[in-house]
């Protein structure tokens, strides 16, 4: 097990077999967020911060896009479970405390979009040594600043004004889908020989 | 790897050396992590110190809550570090946020400290700072913390220390670049949203304090020391001669040997603080200078100190 993917083969390149698996979990993550995003483009925009919503659709769009294009695929018949379990995921869940259901919805899809964008450091996995001109390589760095800029709209909601009377109800959803998608991401780091990313959950010694 | 529990949250610390006797407890700054330490902690353990490191929350292998981190947190953990180390005289020491949390502990919990060291360290805002500080959340933000790095490396080092590195500048960013998380970055440099100026409480410091401040601290420069010095009761200035805000990291060995020395002035009685302003040497093992009497200290251009 290794902090990074590979090892690189002969030209310098992820193994296909890892790039099929990491670029599997991304689109399955990004794109669930730009699937709810596109229903949340059907309302009118009122408050400033909604108008990056319909930047982050395509943004999300994009990140899709470019993973199916930039990624060397091989079969991977263990992705049908996999996928259907990642699917799964990201399905809405309730948030504790809340009554107001359309809040709730609201504040569930940004935790998941907060933690995808924050939690997922695919460009961390990409050992000192890996081609910086490879398609894969260039995409998952790609991906990773974009997330820095894309997580803002839900920092923004989920630490806005309106949130403040609900802070513990948004702090516990989001910790939850934190917890969540690092468990989700290291579980397949690991299935392809990646020491996970979240290693402060690390069970270590404790006082 | 050892943790203390926080609440929900873990901070990740280290001990070394001896299990009694003097030892030094050191606070990162925003964007470190517990390992630039090392050198230190083997440096102190050599001359019979104690040394515990950690990582804030927010950073490196301790926890990193998702959206907030407030500053009283912070103290906290490194008040669950300190009572674990039992009734051994404690030298706190921190730079830059860290001497921030630092300060705020020391002003709190005098009582469990033997001496602090607060390095290019401020207890206000000034409006430079202030707008420096949102202007390093907005490079964060925009480029990420590659980008953050490429703005503090030249601000905070010198000339002498970059130049080398020149060809080497992303093996130098990338263990930080790997341990630190945008949105833990982010929610570290909001703790100051709604930061109240410590100034007219740092008179509650009453332990023995050296305020370490670089010749050429740009981001936190001479007057921000100033403060410190004017408002803690048994403090001196000193004044790391070409050193710019990240002296620990460049200056490694003299800061180290500074440490040592004012502790161990502490422990045998012989420090005096007396707000007095020093001149540290260029190398380890040098002598301390006093700042010539009848030159103002916060000038860049020689000039008279001016009558009080």
């Amino acid at each position: 097990m290794t902090a990074f993917l590979g090892p690189l083969d002969s030209t310098g390149s992820i193994p296909p077999q890892q790039q099929t698996r990491v670029a599997a979990f991304l689109v399955s993550a990004h794109g669930a967020l730009a699937r709810q995003l596109a229903f949340t483009l059907l309302q009118p925009i009122k408050a400033g911060w909604q108008t990056e919503l319909n930047a982050q659709f395509y943004r999300e769009s994009e990140i899709v896009s470019l993973l199916l294009r930039a990624t060397s695929w091989v079969v991977d018949p263990e992705l049908l479970m996999l996928a259907a379990s990642w699917e799964a995921a990201w399905l809405p869940r309730p948030v504790r405390g809340l009554s107001d259901r359309f809040l709730a919805s609201a504040i569930d899809t940004a935790a998941l979009g907060h933690a995808v964008h924050g939690a997922i450091r695919p460009a961390a996995l990409l050992p000192d040594k890996a081609l910086a001109e490879d398609p894969f390589v260039m995409a998952l760095r790609r991906i990773e600043f974009e997330s820095g800029r894309i997580i803002q709209a839900q920092i923004l909601f989920l630490k806005g004004q309106d949130l403040l009377p609900y802070r513990d109800a948004v702090n516990a959803a989001v910790d939850e889908r934190h917890r969540q998608v690092r468990d989700l991401w290291d579980t397949m780091l690991k299935s392809i020989g990646v020491e996970g990313q979240a290693k402060a959950n690390d069970p270590g010694s404790r006082l | 790897m050892p943790y203390l529990a926080h609440g929900s949250y873990r901070i990740r610390y280290e001990l070394e050396g001896a299990d009694d006797g003097p030892i030094y407890v050191l606070v990162n700054g925003l964007t470190q992590y517990a390992e630039l330490w090392a050198g230190y902690r083997s440096a102190l353990v050599a001359r019979g110190f104690g040394v515990a490191t950690f990582d804030l929350l927010g950073q490196g292998a301790s926890d990193k809550p998702s959206l907030f981190i407030s500053q009283d947190d912070q103290v906290a953990a490194l008040g669950l570090l300190i009572d674990q180390l039992g009734r051994r005289p404690v030298f706190l020491g921190g730079i830059s946020f860290g001497g921030l949390i630092a300060l705020r502990y020391a002003i709190a919990h005098s009582d469990r400290l033997a001496g602090l060291v607060a390095m290019s360290s401020f207890a206000e805002l000034s409006p430079q700072l202030l707008l420096l500080g949102n202007a390093l959340r907005t490079g964060l933000i925009l480029g990420g913390t590659s980008y953050l790095q490429d703005l503090l490396l030249p601000m905070n080092l010198s000339d002498a220390w970059l130049g080398p590195q020149l060809g080497n500048l992303e093996a130098v960013k990338r263990q930080g670049w790997l341990t630190n998380d945008v949105y833990a970055l982010q929610n570290l440099m909001e703790s100051f949203l709604d930061f109240k100026p410590l100034t007219g409480q740092l008179g509650a410091i009453t332990v023995p304090t050296m305020i370490l401040n670089g010749e050429f601290d740009f981001l936190t420069p001479r007057s921000l020391h100033e403060s410190l010095r004017i408002h803690i009761p048994d403090s001196a200035l000193v004044i790391i001669p070409r050193a710019y805000h990240a002296f620990t990291l460049e200056k490694a060995e003299l800061t180290t040997d500074l440490l040592a020395r004012f502790a161990d002035g502490v422990l045998a009685g012989k420090w005096k603080g007396g707000k007095s302003v020093w001149i540290a040497p260029e190398e380890a093992g040098g002598p301390l200078v006093p700042f010539p009497s009848d030159q103002d200290h916060l000038r860049a251009i020689p000039r008279a100190t001016e009558p009080a």
